[in-house]
């Protein structure tokens, strides 16, 4: 398992770039407002990521995975270069563009939808 | 699971043609260079056959512009790599009039704030088994991706990036089986494309009575009250294709269903 997880590591390196790289399309004002609903998420670190003091984060629903990650990285003050990676269920790395109420809607429990998140690939 | 394996393979041979063309503000020699024409898999991703137009073009631009990321756009668009090459046209292009798809090649103004860069292949790599993952947990609760081996996943991007059916079907069928006590996935894993992105939900392929939910189902799901058409595969399945089928046989292969919403 560990030698699998060494081998997929180039492949995760880059998903990471692309996942925490933000798009703003600025025509946010055109999704439907059902999107503006908000959301109830949790953040969980793994591996050796860092505690971020406050969990619980409440977010409009058509935010994309590459804003929260942005986000968070300068919530924790990661440097421009280091890698964070978020991951539904323990199990994939959602796209950059995933909106977090596709994600709620799919993948939340008891009102909440929970995303791990660490500075190495956890998750292959 | 898919006993119509011919229209697996019908699906999978889906091609589109497609001729390229620098844009002629980039192009710094005298003559202009020639469209660059290909015949390419609905199923692919950009990235993962354009190499040779990238090595027609390359000739015909600055040097200072020949190591940058190549990106394509059609009718002011900037194309997104990530989404496959059928949904893009499904999307896009209304009429097959328009064909060969006139798409427009760019190695200068990365438009950044638009669609995603891609380093290399393996982020596509990265990307696309991501995405398989994800629509296994919403089949199996993922637990059919997750007790493959490292050559399983290599086997499915493979075939996928070769263009090989046998070699990605063998493998892709765990994916598409279901367990012998329950005929079907657990959800539907499918994206609902609209114009400013795309919508999933948790949508079962049978009702409390057992009964096989359709498309028509999917659609009063997603969408209640509202007439919309869906078009996959450059065409409009009939409404009461029940959705089991629908996964099995024309999903994408990231397993998903990539259904294109016309209202």
């Amino acid at each position: 398992m560990s030698e699998d997880a060494s081998e997929n590591k180039g492949a995760a390196d880059s998903l990471q770039s692309f996942q925490s790289m933000n798009i703003n399309d600025g025509d946010q004002e055109n999704n439907q407002k059902s999107d503006k609903q908000k959301i109830d998420i949790l953040l969980k670190p793994t591996g050796n990521a860092p505690i971020m003091k406050k969990k619980k984060w409440t977010v409009e629903g058509d935010k994309p995975i590459s804003w929260i990650a942005e986000f968070m990285k300068r919530y924790m003050k990661l440097e421009p270069q280091e890698k964070l990676f978020l991951y539904v269920n323990q199990t994939f790395a959602p796209s950059p563009d995933q909106i977090m109420k596709n994600l709620y809607d799919c993948y939340s429990t008891e009102g909440k939808l929970v995303l791990h998140y660490c500075k190495t690939p956890a998750w292959g | 699971m898919a006993n119509d394996r011919e229209i697996l393979r019908e699906v999978w041979e889906g091609k589109l043609p497609i001729s390229f063309q620098l844009d002629p503000d980039e192009v710094v020699e005298l003559q202009q260079p020639d469209p660059f024409y290909l015949m390419v898999p609905r199923l692919s991703y950009f990235p993962l056959v354009t190499d040779k137009v990238r090595k027609h073009f390359l000739r015909y631009v600055a040097n200072d512009k020949q190591d940058r990321e190549m990106w394509l756009e059609y009718d002011g668009q900037p194309m997104k790599w990530h989404y496959p090459i059928g949904v893009l046209y499904d999307l896009l292009i209304t009429s097959d009039d328009q064909l060969p798809w006139n798409i427009t090649v760019h190695f200068d103004k990365f438009p950044e704030n638009q669609i995603y860069k891609f380093s290399n292949k393996e982020t596509v790599e990265s990307y696309f088994m991501a995405c398989l993952k994800e629509a296994d947990v919403l089949k199996h609760r993922g637990q059919i991706a997750s007790n493959m081996q490292k050559k399983d996943h290599n086997q499915l991007w493979l075939g996928l990036q070769n263009d090989k059916f046998d070699q990605f079907w063998a493998v892709n069928r765990k994916l598409m089986e279901v367990s012998q006590e329950q005929e079907h996935f657990k959800y539907i894993p499918f994206k609902c494309y609209l114009d400013d992105g795309y919508r999933q939900k948790l949508i079962k392929p049978v009702d409390e009575d057992g009964r096989r939910k359709t498309l028509q189902d999917l659609i009063n799901e997603m969408f209640p009250g509202k007439n919309v058409v869906i078009k996959t595969h450059g065409m409009i399945p009939p409404l009461e294709t029940p959705l089991q089928w629908m996964s099995e046989h024309l999903s994408y292969p990231d397993n998903f269903l990539h259904l294109c919403v016309q209202t």
